[in-house]
C-alpha cells in the first residue's frame, strides 16, 4: 500500500528519535522552533504538517484558538491598546512632539508657565515643555526596563531549570544564593549599587536584572519541580534524549506560562521602581524621567500643580497597560475560568 | 511533626541566608568610595595619625579578620559612628531613635490594608462581575499602578492646600515636645505618660503617609484575595457546604476564607520588601524623619557606617518577616507542617 505523506512523516520522526539525532545548528534550530510555534499559536488556520503530526498529543488546535478568543475581553484590549500607544511613543517621539530632545533638556525661559497653545500642559521649572517630556520619557523608561527584564529572564530561566531539574546540592546552592539576593529589598540594593558605582543607566539595568534573576528562577523552579515527575519526561528519556534536551525542549515550553504572566507584571513594576528612583534624585541625569519631573515640580506644587500632575498620570497609564495585559493573560491561561 | 520542629527547621534554613546577607553587606560597604579613616580625622593630619587611626579601626588587618570583627560588632551593637548625621553620634542610637517611627508607619499600613483588603477581596469574589466587583477591581488596578510619591503629592495638594484639614509633613507639630522615653515608640510613650495631645497629634500626622502606603498594599492584597477566593469558591467542599444548608456567610468566612488566605499571606510577605521601599518614598514625600530618609542621606553623604547598618537591618527585618510568614502558614494550614 502506498504510504500517505503523514505516515512517511511519522516514520521519519520515529527514526530520528531512535537515533537521538541532535540538531547541530543550535541557533538555526531555535529560530525554526520559535517561528513554527508562533505561527501555530497566532494564525488560527495554520496547517504546518510537520508540527501537526509531531505535536498531536497536547495541541488541540481548538484550545489554542480559544485562547486568542479568551484574550479578547474588553479590559485586555484596552491594555494592549495602551501598550501599543506607549510603544509608539517610544519609537516615534519626534513625530508626535513638536520639540526635539535638546529643547526638552535645555534651559529655557517661561518657568512654570500655565498651559498655553504652544505648551498644552504647561512648562516645567526651566521652561521645558511638560507634554514633550511626557512623550520622550516613555523611551527612557522602556530603554531601562526591557533590557533588564530580558537579562533577568534569560539567566533566571536557565538557572531555575537547571536547579529544579538536577535537584540535590545544585538546587540547594542556587536557591540559597537567590534567597540571599531576595533578602534585600529591591530599591535598597539598587541604591547601594548606585552608591558604589555611580548613577549610570547601565548599572540600573544590571541591578534590576540581577534582582529579576532571583525572582524568575524561583518561579520557574516551582513549575519544573512539578513537571519533572510527569510521564513525558520518562518517555523522552527512553527515546534517548539527553538531560539538556529534556530540560529545554520538553519541560521548558510547558512551564513557561507563569513566566509570561510575571514578565508583563514585572515590566510595570520596574517602570514604577525606576520612577521612584529618579524621584529620589538617584536617576541618571542624562535621561528624561517622569519621576524626576515630579520631584523637581514639587517645589512649586501649590502654584503650578500641572508640572507635577501629568508625569504621574503618564506613569499610571503605562503601568496600567501592562497590568491589564498581565491580568488578561492570566485569565486566559487559567483552565478553571471556564466561562469567559 | 510539631510546630516547634517546623519552626526550628525554618530557622536553620535561615542561618546560611543570614550569613550570606552579612557577607554581602560587608563586601558592598567595603567597596563604597570614600576612605573611612579620613572622616574620623580632622582637616590636618599627619601620616602617624592616619596610621594610628587605621590601626584603631582595624583596617590594617587582613580582610577575613576584618570580616569577623565586623560580625562581632554587628551583634554586639557597635555599629560605628556616623560621619554625616549628627556628627559623631553612634549609629545604633540614631537608628533606634528613628526606627520606631518607620515601624509605626509600616505596621499601621499593613494592619489597615490587610483588614480592608481581605474584606474587599472577599466582597469582590462573592459578587463577581457585578458592579461592586467592577468598582473594587478598578480601584485595585489603579492602586497597583500608582506611584506612592505621586499619590502623596496629590493628597498633599488636595487635603493640605485646597481643603486645609491635614498637616502636610513631619510627624509632629514643630514645637511639641517629645514624651518621656519609656519604650521609644512615640505612640506608646505619650499614652503612658498621659500626654494625650501628643498622641492625637502624632496620629493626625500619620494619616496621610499611612493612607498612601496603605492604599497600594491594599490594592495588591485585594487582587490576590479576590483571585484566590475565586479559586476556592469553585471547589467541591464549598458546594458540599452549601448543599448541607450552611448559611452563605458561614460558607465564605468559615470554610472558604481560611483556604484562600494562604496565597494572600504569601503576597503580604513578598510585599513586605515593597513596603520598606514604599516607606522610603513616603518618608521622603512627607518628610517624616524615619529610617528611609536616613538611608538616603547616608547614600548622598557616602556615610559608610550608617548605610551598612541600615542595609543589614533591612535584610534582617525581611528575614524575620519571612520566618513569621512561614510560621503563619504552619498555623493556618495544618498540612504544611509535614
Amino acid at each position: 500500500m502506498k504510504k500517505s505523506h503523514e505516515q512517511e512523516l511519522v516514520e521519519e520522526i520515529r527514526l530520528e528519535e531512535l537515533e537521538g539525532k541532535e540538531n547541530p545548528q543550535v541557533f538555526k534550530g531555535m529560530i525554526k522552533w520559535i517561528s513554527r510555534n508562533l505561527k501555530f499559536l497566532f494564525v488560527p488556520g495554520a496547517k504546518i504538517e510537520d508540527l501537526t503530526v509531531r505535536e498531536t498529543e497536547y495541541e488541540k488546535s481548538i484550545s489554542k484558538r480559544k485562547f486568542i478568543r479568551r484574550l479578547k475581553s474588553t479590559l485586555t484590549i484596552i491594555g494592549i491598546g495602551i501598550i501599543f500607544f506607549i510603544v509608539t511613543l517610544v519609537v516615534f517621539p519626534e513625530w508626535i512632539s513638536p520639540y526635539t530632545r535638546e529643547e526638552l533638556t535645555d534651559f529655557l525661559t517661561g518657568s512654570y508657565s500655565a498651559p498655553s497653545p504652544e505648551h498644552p500642559l504647561g512648562q516645567t521649572e526651566v521652561g521645558r515643555d511638560v507634554l514633550g517630556r511626557l512623550i520622550y520619557g516613555a523611551r527612557d523608561s522602556i530603554t531601562i526596563a526591557l533590557p533588564a527584564i530580558l537579562f533577568a529572564l534569560f539567566f533566571g530561566i536557565i538557572l531555575g531549570v537547571i536547579a529544579a531539574y538536577y535537584g540535590g546540592w545544585v538546587d540547594s546552592v542556587i536557591m540559597r544564593i537567590m534567597d540571599i539576593l531576595l533578602a534585600f529589598p529591591g530599591l535598597i540594593l539598587v541604591l547601594v549599587f548606585i552608591a558604589i558605582w555611580g548613577r549610570r543607566m547601565e548599572y540600573f539595568i544590571l541591578a534590576y536584572g540581577i534582582l529579576g534573576i532571583a525572582g524568575y528562577s524561583r518561579l520557574i523552579r516551582g513549575s519544573v519541580l512539578q513537571a519533572r515527575e510527569l510521564p513525558y519526561v520518562d518517555a523522552a528519556r527512553v527515546a534517548g534524549a539527553g538531560n539538556w534536551r529534556i530540560m529545554f525542549r520538553h519541560i521548558l515550553p510547558n512551564t513557561i506560562q507563569p513566566i509570561i504572566i510575571s514578565f508583563t507584571f514585572d515590566i510595570g513594576g520596574i517602570i514604577l521602581s525606576l520612577a521612584g528612583l529618579s524621584f529620589l534624585g538617584f536617576g541618571d541625569s542624562r535621561l528624561i524621567e517622569w519621576g524626576n519631573d515630579i520631584s523637581t515640580a514639587r517645589a512649586m506644587l501649590y502654584s503650578a500643580p500641572w508640572a507635577a500632575f501629568w508625569p504621574g498620570i503618564m506613569i499610571i497609564i503605562t503601568v496600567l497597560g501592562f497590568m491589564l495585559l498581565g491580568d488578561g493573560l492570566r485569565d486566559a491561561f487559567d483552565p478553571r475560568l471556564r466561562n469567559l | 511533626m510539631s510546630m516547634l520542629t517546623y519552626l526550628i527547621r525554618r530557622i536553620l534554613i535561615m542561618i546560611p541566608v543570614l550569613f550570606g546577607v552579612i557577607a554581602i553587606t560587608f563586601f558592598l560597604s567595603r567597596m563604597m568610595p570614600g576612605d573611612p579613616v579620613y572622616s574620623h580625622l580632622g582637616q590636618h593630619w599627619t601620616q602617624e595619625q592616619y596610621d594610628a587611626k587605621a590601626a584603631e579601626l582595624g583596617l590594617n588587618l587582613p580582610i577575613i579578620e576584618q570580616f569577623f570583627r565586623y560580625i562581632g560588632d554587628l551583634f554586639t551593637g557597635n555599629w560605628g559612628t556616623s560621619i554625616s548625621i549628627n556628627e559623631g553620634s553612634e549609629v545604633w542610637d540614631l537608628v533606634w531613635q528613628r526606627f520606631p517611627r518607620t515601624l509605626d508607619l509600616t505596621i499601621f499600613s499593613v494592619l489597615i490594608s490587610g483588614f480592608i483588603g481581605v474584606k474587599t477581596g472577599v466582597l469582590s469574589a462573592r459578587h463577581r462581575n457585578r458592579p461592586k466587583d467592577t468598582v473594587a477591581r478598578g480601584i485595585a488596578l489603579v492602586g497597583v499602578s500608582i506611584p506612592v510619591f505621586w499619590m502623596g503629592i496629590l493628597l498633599q495638594y488636595l487635603l493640605t492646600y485646597q481643603i486645609p484639614i491635614l498637616p502636610s509633613s513631619h510627624f509632629k507639630t514643630a514645637w511639641y515636645p517629645d514624651p518621656e522615653f519609656i519604650t521609644g515608640f512615640r505612640l506608646i510613650d505619650s499614652l503612658i505618660s498621659g500626654q494625650i495631645y501628643l498622641t492625637i497629634d502624632y496620629l493626625i500626622h500619620l494619616i496621610l503617609p499611612v493612607t498612601c502606603l496603605g492604599f497600594i498594599t491594599l490594592a495588591s492584597i485585594t487582587r490576590q484575595t479576590r483571585s484566590s477566593m475565586l479559586e476556592v469558591l469553585e471547589q467541591d467542599y464549598v458546594r458540599t457546604a452549601r448543599a448541607k444548608g450552611c448559611k452563605e456567610k458561614d460558607v465564605v468566612h468559615t470554610h472558604a476564607l481560611k483556604n484562600a488566605l494562604i496565597p494572600t499571606i504569601t503576597v503580604i510577605g513578598l510585599n513586605f520588601s515593597g513596603l520598606l521601599t514604599g516607606a522610603i518614598l513616603t518618608e521622603t514625600t512627607f518628610n517624616f524623619h524615619g529610617i528611609g530618609e536616613m538611608l538616603l542621606a547616608s547614600i548622598v553623604a557616602s556615610d559608610y557606617y550608617v548605610l551598612s547598618a541600615l542595609v543589614f537591618a533591612a535584610a534582617l527585618i525581611f528575614i524575620a518577616i519571612n520566618l513569621l510568614i512561614d510560621l503563619l502558614y504552619g498555623i493556618v494550614d495544618p498540612r504544611i507542617r509535614y
